[in-house]
Parts: structure tokens; C-alpha cells; sequence
């Protein structure tokens, strides 16, 4: 199954993420950054398994990321 | 006797801070964080080295001001009342800002404020609306030098006071980059890469060559210069003095993302200009002489920005930086000898002789740079060095094992 990967610490917080696919990410108000939903954090490196069908929508959000600390694989 | 101009070097990470500091800055503006618009820099700090960079610059008698300049979200309101509290429980001197969160929030909790270039403050008006919660304006960077006394006479003539209660003061820009865009609100990055440069990603489009093809013949428009939105770089040390007598009191060099060397070498010259022009003995020959030192390190060309009311012409010819010289990455450090003041480097890569110009960086030293006469390795003295070798040599810091060691070579492009 398709992952998905967010290196958490380098998030700039610029929200694109959440706009192009708010089932999967949620801006914190804690400290600002994204935080990828139900995902195991491994020393801020946050992975989840994703959807077949969301694989493409993922792609476009890895790729839209300005700082590209998202990784689908 | 106090300053009649202050300093203000840029600082993107401690080995920067440390080399502001060696250089004679009388203050260094940073940013932690994602709030600031180095957020993408490598070298970016983070919240827990406030204290640190606090206790470094009141060690040293310098100022230090933090920036929280980029675009705010309703996600940053909290990060930004906790970088806050820090700021206020460390006592950073100011708070540099152009968004109205942040203004407020300064306002409530006390924290002296200094209005961002952002806010593209370019008339009397402006200013004087925001003396009110402020104590110094940025200008714009886009303003002619009679526009910037003008604003200084007319503060003077109003009597106009920031929020202390002290004259209100105005800050300009003197080197570093430019931006094709009004005060930074640039939507290149956004446009072409979905980066947002408001929020400190900017992926410097502006910065490639470009061409124009006309869409309907296919044909290829010859532009004569291909970099047609890249604007050089600032530089005013021709012109400093009258920087000074415009009345400005705060001259800022930008360059967070620049290394410990820019920042010392780019400080050092500004440094010695306007203590020359203090004194009196502010020449051509020192220009010339400031002047080569600058273009050494990295730049894209000088010219004097809009202060002598040139158009925006002057542009860059060549990708990326034409400083005359780059170092050349060697080695670390691995050991000091106090008694003798002698330093020991592992050679990790490339190879270096003797009468070589060595620069070695670290966040306790700074950058310094060292020309090296009689090399010692492995013990002996030879008349070169190559990977594998342990070098020494005499060197006044302390060197640790994060400092590390490059060879300054000629920069033939
Ligand atoms: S797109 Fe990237 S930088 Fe922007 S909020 Fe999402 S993870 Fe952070």
C-alpha cells in the first residue's frame, strides 16, 4: 500500500496542504505546522498508509509543498 | 559617546551572529522559526535559541532585534504569542513586523516594535500613523535618497515620537539583495512553483534567465539581457556618506541566508566606512579599497539602488553570485593546543600548499580567515596537504570540532 511522509520539522506552515486535500492534513494551532491525520510519528517524521485512489490527489499535495519535506511512496 | 548611526547586520545562524559580532556590528536582526521570511534557509533557528542569542549579543554590547515579517495565518496566532513571551522573557531589544497581529500584540504585551520594509512605508503619513505603536519604520527599499531625507526632515520638524516616547526612527537598507517585486510582495514563487514567498519559501524565479516566445509564430524574441527580472545587488559604500547626512539612524545590510563570511566581510567594510566618514576621513581610495573587499564574497553585482534615483535597469548578467572569490570546502577541525595557540585540521577532501588563504568558520569564531606560511603536517613541514592529512598551524581562536576549514581560490566563473 501507497504511503504518505511529512518531515514535520521543516513545515513553513503555509497551508496548501490542508487546501488541496483537508481529509488528510490539518493545520495546528499549537505551533502552527501541519500535521498529517492518523499517521505514526517516528521522531517527527509522520507516515500513514493512503488510499489507492488518493495516491494522485497526494502526488499533487507532495509536489505543491514549498519546502518538499512530503514524500509519497 | 554613542553611535550616530547603528549598524545592523543580518544573522541566519551562530556562526553568522559570531561573525557580526567580530566585524563591529552594533546590532543583529534573526528569525526563528516559520514565522520570517528566511523560514526556508537552511539555517534557520528555533525558539530555544533565543536565550542564547540574547546572552550572546548583551555579552557583546550589540542589539538584537527578532523578525516575524511573513504573511500570518489564524494556525500562527499561537506560535506567535509563545515566540513572544520568549521574546519579552529574554529581552530581545525589538520586534521587527509589518503584520497587524503582530503589532497589536506587541502593543499589549510592551515589546518595543520596529515596522518591516514589508509595510512598504514610503511617505511622512505613513510613518506617522505608525508612530503610534512603533519606534523605528523600515522604508521602503524602492525610495530615492531626497525621499528618505525628506520623511527624516519632517520627523525632526513634527517633533513626531514612537511609542517609547523617543524620537521615532528610520531604518535603511545599504547592501544585499534586491527584489524585482515592491517591497517583497512577490507572487513569482507562487505562481510558478505554488512556494510562497510571503512566507519565507521564495524559490528565486526572478533570479533565471528567461526568454519571450511569441506564442502564435513560435518565434523566439532575442532579449539582450536574459536576466530580465534579476535586479544586482545593493551597495552603497560609494555613497555612505550621504546615507548619513539624510538623517536615516539604522542601516541595514540584508543577507540571513548568506554565510558567516559575507556577513563578516560585507559588516567589516560598512564598519570601517562609517567610522571613516565619523571621523572625517571617509575617501575614494578607501572606496576602492571597500569595494574589493565586497566583491569577493558573494554578490551579483552592485549598483546603488534607487537612492541616486536610477531606474530599475541595472541588471545581473550571469546566474548566481560574481564574487571574485569561493572557498573551496577541506576539512575540520580536531584539536587545539592553548598553550602554544596552535590548531589542528583533518584534510577531508581537496589538498592545500603552503601561502594558501585558508578560511575557517564556526560558531564560536565566526569566519576568519588565515593565510597560512609555513605548513606543518603530520608534524613536518612540507609544502602541501591532501586528504587523509592532519595539518597545524598557528591560529589565535579556539578551534572545535564543528569549525570548518576551506581554501579561498579565485572565482574565475
Ligand atoms: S505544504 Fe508543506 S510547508 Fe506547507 S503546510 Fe503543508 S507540509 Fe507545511
Amino acid at each position: 500500500m501507497a504511503k504518505l511522509i511529512q518531515y514535520r520539522e521543516k513545515c513553513i506552515g503555509c497551508g496548501i496542504c490542508e487546501e488541496l486535500q483537508p481529509e488528510y492534513w490539518r493545520m495546528s494551532m499549537k505551533d502552527g505546522k501541519a500535521t498529517l491525520l492518523h499517521a505514526a510519528n517516528k521522531k517527527n517524521i509522520l507516515i500513514r498508509p493512503i488510499h489507492q485512489s488518493d495516491f494522485e490527489t497526494s502526488t499533487n499535495v507532495a509536489n505543491a509543498c514549498p519546502v518538499k519535506i512530503i514524500q509519497v511512496r | 559617546m554613542g553611535r550616530k548611526v547603528e549598524l545592523l547586520a543580518p544573522a541566519g545562524s551562530f556562526e553568522c551572529l559570531q561573525a557580526a559580532i567580530n566585524a563591529g556590528a552594533d546590532a543583529v536582526y534573526f528569525g526563528v522559526e516559520q514565522l520570517n521570511m528566511r523560514a526556508k534557509s537552511v539555517r534557520s533557528f528555533v525558539l530555544a535559541d533565543l536565550e542564547q542569542i540574547s546572552f550572546l549579543c548583551k555579552t557583546h554590547g550589540l542589539k538584537c532585534y527578532i523578525t516575524l515579517n511573513t504573511v500570518m495565518y489564524n494556525h500562527d496566532i499561537k506560535l506567535l504569542q509563545l515566540i513572544l513571551q520568549a521574546v519579552k522573557k529574554h529581552e530581545i531589544d525589538a520586534v521587527i513586523a509589518s503584520d497587524f497581529a503582530v503589532i497589536n500584540q506587541c502593543k499589549l504585551l510592551n515589546i518595543p516594535l520596529h515596522i518591516s520594509t514589508q509595510a512598504n512605508v514610503s511617505n511622512i503619513e505613513a510613518a506617522a500613523f505608525f508612530a503610534d505603536s512603533a519606534d523605528l519604520i523600515v522604508l521602503a527599499r524602492e525610495l530615492t535618497l531626497s525621499q528618505v531625507s525628506d520623511i527624516c526632515k519632517e520627523i525632526g520638524r513634527r517633533q513626531l515620537k514612537g511609542l517609547s516616547g523617543k524620537p521615532l526612527k528610520i531604518e535603511i537598507f545599504v547592501h544585499g539583495a534586491l527584489c524585482m517585486a515592491v517591497s517583497g510582495k512577490c507572487y513569482l514563487s507562487l505562481h510558478a512553483q505554488n512556494a510562497s514567498a510571503n512566507r519565507g519559501a521564495c524559490t528565486q524565479e526572478c533570479r533565471h534567465p528567461y526568454k519571450v516566445t511569441d506564442l502564435e509564430t513560435g518565434r523566439e524574441l532575442v532579449v539582450d539581457n536574459e536576466y530580465i527580472m534579476s535586479p544586482k545587488d545593493l551597495c552603497t559604500i560609494n555613497i555612505l556618506d550621504q546615507l548619513v547626512n539624510s538623517g536615516a539612524s539604522v542601516f541595514k545590510i540584508e543577507g540571513r541566508s548568506k554565510g558567516p563570511d559575507y556577513v563578516y566581510a560585507v559588516t567589516k567594510c560598512y564598519r570601517e566606512a562609517l567610522d571613516a566618514v565619523e571621523a572625517g576621513t571617509y575617501s575614494l581610495e578607501k572606496v576602492e579599497q571597500w569595494m574589493t573587499e565586497l566583491s569577493a564574497v558573494y554578490n551579483r553585482g552592485f549598483w546603488e539602488g534607487y537612492y541616486l534615483g536610477n531606474q530599475l535597469g541595472a541588471w545581473t548578467s550571469k546566474p548566481g553570485s560574481v564574487a571574485t572569490e569561493k572557498k573551496v570546502y577541506l576539512g575540520r577541525g580536531t584539536k587545539y593546543y592553548p598553550k602554544i595557540n596552535v590548531a589542528e585540521f583533518l584534510i577531508e577532501t581537496g589538498s592545500l600548499k603552503a601561502n594558501d588563504t585558508l578560511m575557517i568558520t564556526g560558531a564560536e569564531i565566526g569566519a576568519v580567515k588565515e593565510l597560512v606560511k609555513t605548513l606543518t603536517v603530520n608534524g613536518v613541514l612540507a609544502e602541501k596537504a591532501t586528504k587523509g592529512d592532519k595539518i597545524t598551524f598557528k591560529f589565535p581562536y579556539k578551534v572545535s570540532g564543528k569549525d570548518r576549514l576551506y581554501k579561498l581560490v579565485a572565482n574565475d566563473g
